[in-house]
């Protein structure tokens, strides 16, 4: 068996460890490594660690690991380490396959279900609240639709405005090829009051307003402060759902028609500068296009819409456990969640309005 | 004691996420009395408070708080009982996104639509003059220090004019003259109020300030339900040891390396 030997300095820094040790273990695979402990003065945690890491690979490859001209301190210091036990796995097997997706599948439908009982509370303590106007918390419902829906309003006029203006320049350019600019109105007006405007809306505010009402709710959730509403007796429903839940409805319908407004407008915008069409036309186009069906498909989109957020979010927040990375966990998942169940209610609607 | 005790649990099991934590935990506190429950870190103090106070689901036994029984029938323990219960939190639980007035005003708002805003005003203020806070009537939650953030917790707690407060662990983090204070206000809260107290705690002096009865918990039971001194005179060594700062003994475990030590 080959032997190396080597000195060890006075002192084992962590430098030294993460510079000598693997060329240590390179060189001495298999073989003695005998360690000059002659210079050492000091036996520190960092050594222990080190040493006893160092012996159990070595032996593990075959070789064996030893100290020489320890001094009697270390030697009686070292008589006397123990290691503690590192934690045993737990045995745990990792679940399957089958197992998982089973156990999500399960999760989405707690998740749904608690979805759907928030949304039976919000309505059946909303009608209460018409019996009993005091328990409506009018000044907080104010507070809620400045913070969710008037702020978030130079956001959704701008980029309806981009998409109207985008929209129209190329639905223009097409009908141009048949001479039809004049369908540029109608084309227009009923894509953007049941369309875009809507599902523009909606994840404009999923992203904004749905993300801050779940990082706010979880993050009260976290501190005990739905804990100590619980134990003051106010009912969190009241409290914290309510003035969300309201607000939401009052103001999505009204974003929605000032989107919808804002991206016609940039419709007529493009027709005038490059359609060569006047606003009367367009605006008499309009007013036979968008007849009072599609704006109420428009406001029962945007209100479901604004029902799916409200409730999705308060739902991510009022269910997290843990601590800092739960919240961060439940704002994304609660913006992905928005997002797509808006596009997939959006879908069923056109097949339910079309059909 | 006995039929007119203010808070009676009996044979009380409970944990959370299927896990138990308490197994068979009675006790009966009565008018008048602070009651501090005592142990390590970990004993399940917070849970046994968590669960009498309706946060948390017993699994098992019963409780009774001012002579109505705890009735988890429809999902929750009752409001009407709940609004006469005071509850301080281990970080008094402020809500962020309101002013310390506003906190302090919260349940008698929501519970009493119909009181005047003044009237509200006047009593938040002289609540919060109670516990030495007069000046942040209008401060945020965030503004203030872990002591004074406690204090408003405890002006919340009692704003109802429970007949019965709990306080989870009021003196823990405090500097010692602050958590002082703080004790010295629950003693002037039940001498002067006569409101009966639950205070969970591990802080030796506070316990010796405060302690009527004390229930100390180990390993999710009772080991010891009584008076301090006499736990310390002949109670459990368990309790004695902890009064006196005692480490019990701690079983060493790991592995012993055996080097190949060679002298030259």
């Amino acid at each position: 068996m080959k032997e190396q030997v080597v000195e060890l300095p006075e002192e084992i820094s962590p430098e030294w460890v993460s510079r000598e040790h693997f060329r240590l273990m390179e060189s001495s695979k298999g073989g003695v490594l005998k360690l000059d402990c002659g210079k050492l003065h000091k036996l520190d945690a960092l050594s222990l660690a080190w040493l006893a890491y160092l012996q159990d690979t070595l032996e593990k490859s075959g070789g064996r690991l030893v100290l020489s001209r320890l001094s009697p301190e270390l030697k009686k210091d070292l008589a006397k380490v123990t290691l503690p036990e590192a934690e045993k796995p737990d045995g745990k097997e990792k679940p399957g396959l089958a197992a998982r997706v089973g156990e999500s599948t399960l999760k989405l439908w707690v998740e749904m279900r608690d979805t759907l009982v928030l949304l039976s509370e919000s309505l059946y303590w909303s009608t209460m609240a018409f019996f009993r106007p005091k328990t409506l918390l009018r000044e907080d419902i104010i507070i809620q639709m400045v913070r969710l829906g008037s702020n978030a309003l130079p956001i959704v006029l701008l980029l309806s405005t981009l998409i109207g203006f985008t929209l129209a320049l190329q639905s223009g350019i097409q009908l141009q090829k048949f001479g039809a600019t004049v369908f540029l109105a109608s084309g227009m007006g009923i894509s953007m009051v049941t369309e875009i405007g809507p599902v523009m809306t909606a994840v404009i505010l999923a992203g904004r307003s749905g993300s801050s009402i779940t990082a706010e709710i979880s993050t009260m959730v976290v501190q005990e402060e739905v804990g100590a509403l619980h134990a003051m007796a106010i009912n969190p429903i009241h409290f914290l759902v309510l003035p969300r839940f309201w607000a939401m409805s009052l103001c999505m319908p009204l974003l929605t028609v000032l989107s919808a407004a804002s991206g016609i407008f940039a419709g007529l915008v493009v027709g005038l500068l490059f359609f060569r069409l006047s606003p009367a036309s367009y605006l008499h186009e309009l007013k036979d296009a968008v007849t009072i069906n599609y704006l109420g498909q428009a406001l029962i989109k945007s209100l479901t819409f604004s029902w799916i957020i409200a409730l999705v979010a308060i739902n991510k927040g009022m269910n997290v456990r843990g601590g800092a990375d739960a919240v961060g966990k439940a704002t994304t998942s609660c913006v992905v969640t928005c997002i797509f169940t808006i596009i997939l209610a959006d879908a069923v609607f056109s097949f339910i309005f079309y059909y | 004691m006995g039929e007119n005790a203010k808070l009676k649990v009996e044979n009380l099991k409970a944990g959370y996420d299927g896990k138990v934590v308490l197994d068979g935990v009675s006790m009966s506190v009565a008018p008048g009395e602070i009651r501090i429950i005592l142990g390590a870190s970990g004993c399940g103090k917070s849970t046994l408070l968590k669960t009498i106070i309706g946060l948390e689901k017993p699994l098992g036994g019963s409780i009774e708080m001012l002579g109505a029984k705890v009735d988890w029938s429809e999902g929750r323990p009752s409001n009407e009982l709940m609004k006469r219960l005071g509850v301080l939190f281990q970080a008094g639980a402020l809500l962020s996104s309101l002013s310390v007035g506003e906190n302090v005003a919260l349940p008698l708002r929501i519970h009493n639509p119909g009181l005047p805003v003044r009237v509200v005003e006047e009593l938040v203020r002289l609540k919060l003059e109670q516990v030495k806070l007069g000046h942040a009537y209008s401060k945020l939650p965030n503004e203030l220090s872990g002591g004074m953030r406690k204090r408003a917790g405890l002006a919340r707690a009692i704003v109802t004019d429970p007949e019965l407060l709990f306080c989870d662990e009021p003196s823990a983090g405090l500097d010692p003259v602050t958590s002082r204070g703080l004790d010295d206000l629950l003693l002037e809260l039940r001498d002067g109020l006569g409101i009966t107290m639950v205070v969970v705690t591990h802080e030796l002096d506070s316990i010796r300030a405060l302690c009527d009865r004390m229930t100390f918990l180990a390993g999710g039971k009772v080991v010891y339900d009584g008076k301090l001194d006499e736990a310390e005179a002949n109670g459990p060594q368990e309790v004695k040891d902890f009064l006196e700062r005692k480490p019990g003994e701690v079983k060493q475990t790991g592995r012993t390396i055996a080097f190949n030590v060679e002298d030259v």
